[in-house]
């Protein structure tokens, strides 16, 4: 039970860091490498939030806004340019992440910050005391999993956006206006981003790098996930779980490359990954 | 001819008032520090605690009627670094001697340059020990002497038998636990788990499940310092573990930083803020007086840095001057009643320690739960006189 349980939050803390970077890599078709530094930015709008006196939940919709914000400032001003350069687009995100990281660091320092537990204590399930936060955070992936699904399936952006990632000169020659479409799909992606780093903190320390450690993993997932959050909830689930058992099993230290050896592994076989799924 | 001893005399006389100019000029005490890197987050104490020890030693008529003088270089907390900073404090700056707190890589990494150079070294950190070197004396802990009194005590007070380990998979992390396995299996008691996992990692749930299964009486926890011990702790506390927790990577402002979650931790250092010394009182008044708000807080890295520009200020003194044969054969002679007590580095270049049992407080300050006088830091360097 407690192990089925492990593998139930792992993925859903793994599928709540790498749906933002899905959602601009599928219709952008670049790879934000600056996802790090955004759920880093999401976690610092806790801090703030806390600091300024309000409740810590708070933190939840101003880090969405704020990254949304910073994430449609930097769409315009740095990757619009680059949309038919997507290797200067990894160069210049991963550049991006670390302005946004040192920024952070002048700001605030070095330190690990404090920030309250947004929920604490344990709750007994069957036969298992488990942690409530992370039943919480289950509950979370779930949550932005059917909002992400009502958005894409259901909206006219989620049409257009469906369209864009299908064939972009079609979308643009039926009067879609793509650029649009763009800039709104990286807010959205950036603002999920920012709104896993509020979800971390009870789970992980705050600092200047929290994002780094996160990054790979919910890169690796996107790669095999490809455009489909379907295929992304699939890839979590079955990623998590053999980082979960091979952890118990094994060792954690090779649990912890579980991801990337799988993600190169499922890519080799087949090259469209769990996408087709 | 009159040319030529004039042009010998000259260089003789430029030679004496340059030789002079080094015996009445400041004594330079270079400091390699990690000022970028892994340690940025210490190494701002360190450097203040040595300004302090040189200014009060200044203000009291300095060393041999010479000022001292500190040197900073940054050796960004590893090997290519340090090998640098070294080099250049060393052979450029010419310091007389190197007082610092550094990682365990820029250690190793800068002593060849020290035997080379042979410039006495006062290595203010601790570590997992069994570093030797003619010219390098040790002013901070080793495992023989952090880890005891926690688990004396667990046994002790807790009547606590098995043990579960959890550290960060590098150098410190398995040497601190491997020892602390030793010890545990010495003193009768057993491990049940010995979990890793990497720096980088931030998800402990399989292990903390693990912890869970093997119902240990006790945990002890040795991961890198700052990020992989808050997340450590958080998760351990959200999955409602509340056995009693030893943590051997923990300070306090670490701990402070860890918020609630941190109430309870027992830690094991050789100085904690709140020793009740005159000696600390003193110090610690000194140093919020010339820092005021831009104060570091004092802590088991700084601290040694400190006492050790006394110690090295009461070697010269006793050896009559800055020479470093000298200074070496009189280093281990002197002893400094500092912050931390009486240091003197008799014991094969390592110091015996006065070590301090602490326990987080809810409001994030450690508590003195126990004092152990004068632990002894074993056979550290065993063919070094």
């Amino acid at each position: 039970m407690l192990l089925l349980l492990d593998i139930l939050t792992t993925a859903a803390i793994l599928f709540v860091v790498s749906v933002g970077l899905l959602a601009i890599f599928g219709v952008l078709k670049i790879i934000n490498f600056a996802h790090g530094a955004w759920l880093t930015i999401g976690a610092y709008c806790a801090v703030v939030a806390v600091k300024m006196g309000l409740n810590p939940w708070a933190g939840l919709p101003i880090a969405f806004v704020v990254g949304a914000l910073l994430g449609g400032i930097a769409e315009l001003l740095i990757i619009r340019p680059l949309y038919r350069r997507p290797l200067d687009a990894i160069l210049a995100t991963w550049g991006l992440g670390i302005v946004i990281g040192q920024l952070i660091t002048l700001e605030f320092g070095r330190d690990v910050q404090l920030i309250p537990n947004l929920m604490s204590g344990t709750i007994r399930v069957l036969s298992v005391d488990y942690s409530v936060y992370r039943l919480f955070v289950l509950l979370a992936a779930l949550v932005i999993g059917a909002l992400f699904a009502l958005t894409i399936e259901g909206t006219r952006l989620g049409l257009a956006a469906r369209a864009v990632i299908m064939n972009e000169t079609l979308a643009r020659s039926l009067g879609i206006d793509t650029d649009r479409v763009r800039l709104v799909i990286f807010m959205i992606g950036a603002g999920l981003a920012a709104l896993a780093g509020v979800l971390l903190t009870p789970l992980t320390s705050v600092d200047p790098n929290m994002g780094v450690a996160w990054l790979i993993g919910a890169f690796m997932l996107v790669m095999v996930a490809d455009t489909s959050y379907l295929a992304l909830a699939a890839a979590c689930i079955v990623f998590g779980g053999v980082q979960v058992l091979v952890s118990t099993f094994v060792s954690p230290v090779l649990g912890g490359i579980s991801i990337a050896v799988l993600a190169a592994l499922v890519l080799r076989i087949n090259s469209r990954g769990f996408s087709r799924a | 001819m009159t040319a030529k001893l004039f042009a010998a005399s000259a260089v003789t006389l430029l030679l004496a008032t340059v030789a002079h100019a080094a015996d009445s000029g400041p004594i330079v005490i270079g400091v390699p520090v990690g000022l970028s890197g892994a340690n940025s987050v210490v190494a701002p104490s360190v450097v203040q605690e040595a300004q302090l020890a040189v200014d009060e030693i200044n203000a009291a008529g300095g060393v041999l009627g010479r000022k001292l003088q500190l040197e900073v270089a940054d050796d960004a907390s590893g090997a290519a670094g340090a090998q640098k900073a070294f080099d250049s404090l060393i052979y450029q700056k010419k310091v007389d001697a190197l007082i610092s707190m550094e990682t365990s890589a820029a250690r190793n990494a800068g002593l060849p340059a020290v035997g080379k150079g042979h410039v006495p070294y006062i290595y203010t950190s601790f570590y997992e020990g069994h570093s030797c070197n003619k010219y390098m004396y040790v002013d901070a802990w080793v495992p023989e002497q952090q880890v005891p009194p926690i688990i004396d005590n667990f046994v002790k007070d807790k009547g606590a038998k098995t043990y579960f380990l959890i550290g960060s998979d590098y150098a410190f992390g398995r040497g601190m636990l491997g020892f602390t396995r030793k010890y545990i299996e010495k003193v009768g008691g057993k491990v049940v788990g010995e979990e890793y996992l990497p720096m980088d990692g931030a998800d402990w749930t399989p292990i903390l499940s693990k912890l869970k299964d093997a119902k240990p009486d006790a945990i002890i926890t040795s991961t890198a310092g700052g990020a992989p011990n808050v997340t450590l702790t958080k998760q351990m506390r959200a999955a409602g573990i509340n056995l009693p927790y030893a943590n051997l990577a923990v300070d306090e402002g670490t701990a402070k930083s860890m918020g609630s979650d941190a109430t309870g931790i027992y830690l094991s250092a050789s100085y904690v803020t709140g020793i009740d010394s005159p000696e600390n009182k003193k110090f610690l008044d000194a140093a919020s007086k010339k820092f005021g708000a831009d104060l570091k807080t004092p802590n088991d890295l700084s601290v040694p840095e400190y006492e050790a520009v006394y110690l090295y200020k009461l070697a010269v003194e006793k050896a009559g001057s800055t020479d470093p044969a000298k200074v070496i054969e009189s280093l281990p002679t002197v002893s400094f009643t500092g912050p931390r007590g009486e240091i003197k580095m008799d014991k094969e270049h390592h110091a015996p320690l006065t070590m301090y049992l602490g326990q987080v407080q809810s409001d994030g300050t450690v508590k003195v739960a126990a004092t152990f006088k004068d632990v002894d830091p074993g056979d550290q360097c065993p063919n070094l006189k």
